[in-house]
């Protein structure tokens, strides 16, 4: 492709893109190569991959590389049964990536052994999005919303020799968190605003270790086995609204918070094996779920010394998850360093959501009392197919062009929205299923 | 020419090609991150800082993605740079300090020049990340008074990718676009008010919540027109930090845990810009007088007459109607919908900030160099006299700043390039001046306002 061509080819598909991600990254993956392989990377990443798959691997990088991309989802997510909508309306994800490798150029006995690198994300229609709705409205809030999140990850991986690579990396959200008071100034109103975007960090952790048998004829290891810890991100979103000077009425401070985005704390370990072009990659993740706090909080506030008849919110049972990944790519070599890469993968993304969901509490105005109403934050087990390529266009030029493409099958689940609860009318069960597609279109230029 | 030489001659020419038209887009891809006012007012970088600001014409390090992003394309290798720096204000009216809050956060940031068909090709990334918070909004009630250019227009990340190229020997183009995030909530509240105990009050809500992408570009272009003079020529865009609340409260009313009496409709829009940034152009000349001794002289025209005071606009309605010749618990009457507050318009005008600077390799030795370096800023005030209703104080700054500097040699086989310490302090200086009312009932009345800024920082730079 002439490289105008190309040029004009990202601008369009920068254009039309239409749906993107939020932790994306942890839903889909980042970079050009890890969501084409089922997510691994862990053992098999080089590139800007690493700085989110496993930051010790940075240290494979020796060229300056630039990545410059966009990647989307759409979402085909239906909830059936009594009082459900059929289809969930959800609105598409789609964004921007930014990748950058830069090995840091020391000499003496630092040379070529370590590296930074980037992996950013943005989505175009908001950095970040929190929707905490109503229990009973239904949601998947851990895949649709998750999907409009800024992604910012740093790291940096060093090559200790003997076969051993660390990496510390650090990812970074904001939160919001401030107040709004209400004043009445002689029949006037105005507000005093407060509010702060505050940074959250969560750090990275990779090690790889290349294993000293089955060596290729240039001496490097055939196996790699590779590990990264992430600690838990997350971002809240909490505005305190004091309209109590507002009127004569006596009008409680309104708490408006809730978890606008989470991501657990996860580890990944992973083998791969390169041969003969060919570069396999197997692995599972833990994800701890169960620290998930769920995305209500209270609307009042109980004084610590007060007794409070205020409701509270459900509260879900959430289980740690286990995701096994496979990958795999295979590189055509043509005549002047022209390189294909093709990539397939898989990965199985087991739900954290209980099939048994609470029943809520609100407030009736039509009966002037409290009721039970159902807990619809609904979630299922995934089957994710992933496919993807890559040119590197070797002497023709210093340019890369990679794409993925993701298909996510949603598991048929049927869940309990209201146990122990006397819901009326009784919502019975909800089946849910759809399907998620998510893909990416990245070009790379080295300089 | 051969046809070698046609080839490369075509490649540098779709090179041209493709960055002049995806530069842009891959700018905005990789985007900056946030704004720039704690910049303006306390430099970016203990070199730059020390030298008045005025380096428009004469940066290629981190500090070149504000300053100027088409130096990037001048530096000589990679570079890793980290400091921090501390503002503190001694800013006072009738005597009494106003407690403006310090300025102080990590500085830093990384160039990495490559080529591409040998066009020199650079990425910077430059990062002011304050102690506390990334953001904040505060909007205070119009006739409070409040160091409006200081009180809170500082507290702010920044964070800046910028690219740049030299298609030619003496001329560098770069930029990038800025974004930060502004808030756009819709909240609902049900349920059960009770006006006895309201923290029994059975009440849920939802929200649904955005931080968008507010974007702004910066571009500039530096022109070396002889090998000891050079122009440049700086676009900064405007930026307004929005944020936009809509509260929905649709609840019964009662005494007691439930029946309602009558049901409140209350609803509140909030919409507050805040952290102002007017767009701004920089005119800047550097003239290097001998091998060891430069002076630099930018001159920014700051389009001040566009600004946004931070003033809430709160728009409110009201309703909980009660049966005629019935009254709430406690013999409270209906509530009545406020009138909002007028808000009225800010007297400001663009102005005209020259900014000077020097620097003096004062030592020179065959493992390291020593710099001298100085600096002044003139900051006129652009906010007209506050006689009236409002409280926006300002006043002229006179920024004075010295700085040193050291850069070791080849340090090691480890560090081939080379290592630089900076130390910078600026003090500036605000005249104490006394605004009149011309409202002798006005409820703040006259009063005196005036003080100083005192600002310190170091940076360590790696260069590779």
């Amino acid at each position: 492709m002439r490289i105008p061509g190309l040029c004009v080819a990202v601008a369009i598909a920068l254009a039309w893109a239409s749906s993107a991600d939020a932790s994306p990254e942890d839903l889909f993956g980042w970079g050009p190569r890890s969501p084409a392989m089922g997510g691994t990377g862990a053992a098999a990443s080089y590139g800007a991959d690493a700085a989110y798959t496993n930051p010790a691997l940075l240290s494979l990088v020796h060229h300056n590389v630039l990545t410059l991309g966009f990647s989307g989802a759409t979402f085909d997510l239906h909830a059936d049964g009594a009082g459900l909508p059929g289809r969930v309306s959800v609105i598409p994800a789609k964004g921007y990536v930014v990748g950058a490798e830069v090995p840091i150029p020391f000499g003496g006995i630092l040379r070529d052994r370590i590296a930074v690198g980037m992996a950013f994300y943005t989505p175009t229609d908001a950095l970040l999005r929190g929707n905490i709705l109503y229990p009973e409205t239904p949601e998947y809030a851990l895949l649709a919303d998750r999907a409009q999140s800024l992604a910012v990850r740093i790291g940096a991986g060093v090559d200790v020799g003997y076969g051993i690579r660390v990496g510390v990396g650090v990812a970074t959200l904001a939160e919001l968190v401030g107040g709004i008071d209400v004043i009445n100034t002689a029949g006037t109103v105005g507000a005093h605003v407060d509010d702060q975007l505050v940074a959250k960090y969560a750090p990275t952790v990779g090690l790889a270790y290349d294993l000293p048998f089955d060596r290729a004829p240039d001496g490097s290891s055939r196996w790699r086995i590779g590990a990264t810890w992430r600690g838990k991100l997350d971002a809240t979103f909490g505005v305190n609204i004091d309209a109590s000077k507002l009127s004569t009425l006596n009008l409680p401070v309104f708490n408006i918070a809730g978890v606008a985005q989470y991501d657990p704390e996860e580890l990944s370990v992973e083998v791969a094996h390169v041969r003969d072009g060919w570069t396999l990659a197997a692995g599972i993740t833990w994800k701890h779920w169960s620290a998930y706090p769920g995305v209500f909080e209270p609307t009042i506030i109980c004084p610590a010394d007060q007794d409070c008849n205020a409701l509270t919110p459900p509260v879900v049972a959430y289980s740690d998850t286990i995701v096994p990944r496979v990958g795999a790519e295979k590189l055509f070599a043509l005549p002047r360093h022209v390189a294909l890469r093709a990539r397939a993968g898989f990965f199985l993304e087991p739900t954290p959501v209980p099939g048994t969901l609470p029943s809520s509490q609100a407030y009736d105005q039509t009966t002037q009392a409290l009721v039970d109403v159902p807990t619809r934050f609904f979630d299922t087990t995934r089957y994710v197919f992933s496919l993807g390529g890559g040119v590197d266009l070797g002497d023709y030029g210093p340019f890369t062009v990679d794409f993925w493409g993701q298909y996510h099958l949603l598991a048929s689940t049927t869940v309990s929205t209201c146990a122990g609860g006397s819901c009326s009318p009784d919502p019975g069960p909800a089946k849910l299923s759809g399907n998620v597609l998510a893909y990416g279109l990245l070009a790379g230029v080295r300089f | 020419m051969s046809l070698t030489g046609r080839r490369e001659g075509g490649k540098r020419r779709a090179w041209i090609l493709f960055v002049s038209s995806c530069l842009p887009v891959s700018i905005l891809l990789s985007s900056e991150d946030a704004r720039a006012n704690p910049l303006d007012a306390f430099g970016f970088g203990s070199r730059e800082t020390a030298m008045g600001g005025a380096v428009a014409a004469d940066v290629s390090d981190f500090s070149a993605g504000y300053y100027n992003p088409a130096g990037l394309a001048k530096a000589r290798g990679f570079e890793l740079s980290i400091g921090y720096f501390r503002a503190d204000h001694s800013l006072s009216m009738n005597g009494m300090n106003s407690g403006v809050d310090p300025v102080k956060g990590i500085v830093g940031g990384a160039v990495v020049p490559g080529k591409i068909y040998g066009l020199p090709f650079a990425v910077g990334v430059g990062l002011n990340l304050p102690d506390d918070r990334l953001t904040r909004v505060r909007a205070l009630a119009q006739d409070q008074p409040r160091w409006e250019l200081y009180d809170n227009r500082n507290q702010r990340l920044w964070f800046g990718v910028n690219a740049a190229i030299s298609p030619f020997p003496w001329l560098q183009i770069g930029g990038g676009v800025t974004f930060m995030a502004a808030t756009l909530a819709t909240l609902d509240i049900s349920g059960h008010i009770d006006l006895i105990e309201p923290t029994d009050s059975s009440l849920r809500h939802q929200v649904q919540a955005d931080l968008k992408s507010v974007t702004y570009p910066d571009f500039g272009a530096r022109v070396e027109v002889t090998k000891s003079f050079a122009l440049a020529l700086v676009y900064r865009g405007q930026f307004g930090l929005d944020l936009n609340v809509a509260a929905n409260v649709k609840a019964g009313v009662g005494a007691g845990a439930a029946g309602d009496l009558t049901t409140l409709a209350l609803a509140l829009h909030d919409d507050t810009i805040d952290s102002f940034l007017p767009q701004q152009v920089v005119l800047g000349g550097s003239w290097k007088l001998t091998d060891d001794l430069r002076t630099n002289l930018d001159v920014t025209w700051v389009n001040w007459g566009a600004y946004v005071p931070p003033v809430s606009k709160l728009e409110t309605q009201l309703s909980a109607p009660l049966p005629p010749g019935t009254t709430l618990p406690g013999g409270v009457m209906a509530p009545t919908t406020p009138a909002p507050t007028v808000i009225l318009p800010i007297s400001i005008h663009d102005t005209f900030v020259p900014h000077v600077g020097v620097e003096w390799r004062a030592l020179t030795r065959p493992t390291w160099e020593g710099f001298v370096r100085g600096g002044y800023e003139y900051d006129r005030s652009p906010i007209g006299a506050q006689t009236g209703a409002t409280n926006y104080v300002d006043r002229d700054r006179h920024a004075f700043s010295a700085g040193l500097g050291v850069r070791l040699l080849a340090p090691g086989k480890v560090l081939p390039g080379d290592v630089r310490f900076d130390v910078h302090g600026q003090l500036s200086v605000l005249p104490t001046e006394t605004t009149t009312k011309t409202d002798p009932s006005d409820l703040v009345g006259d009063y005196t306002a005036g003080g100083h800024i005192w600002n310190v920082g170091l940076m360590a730079t790696v260069g590779f």
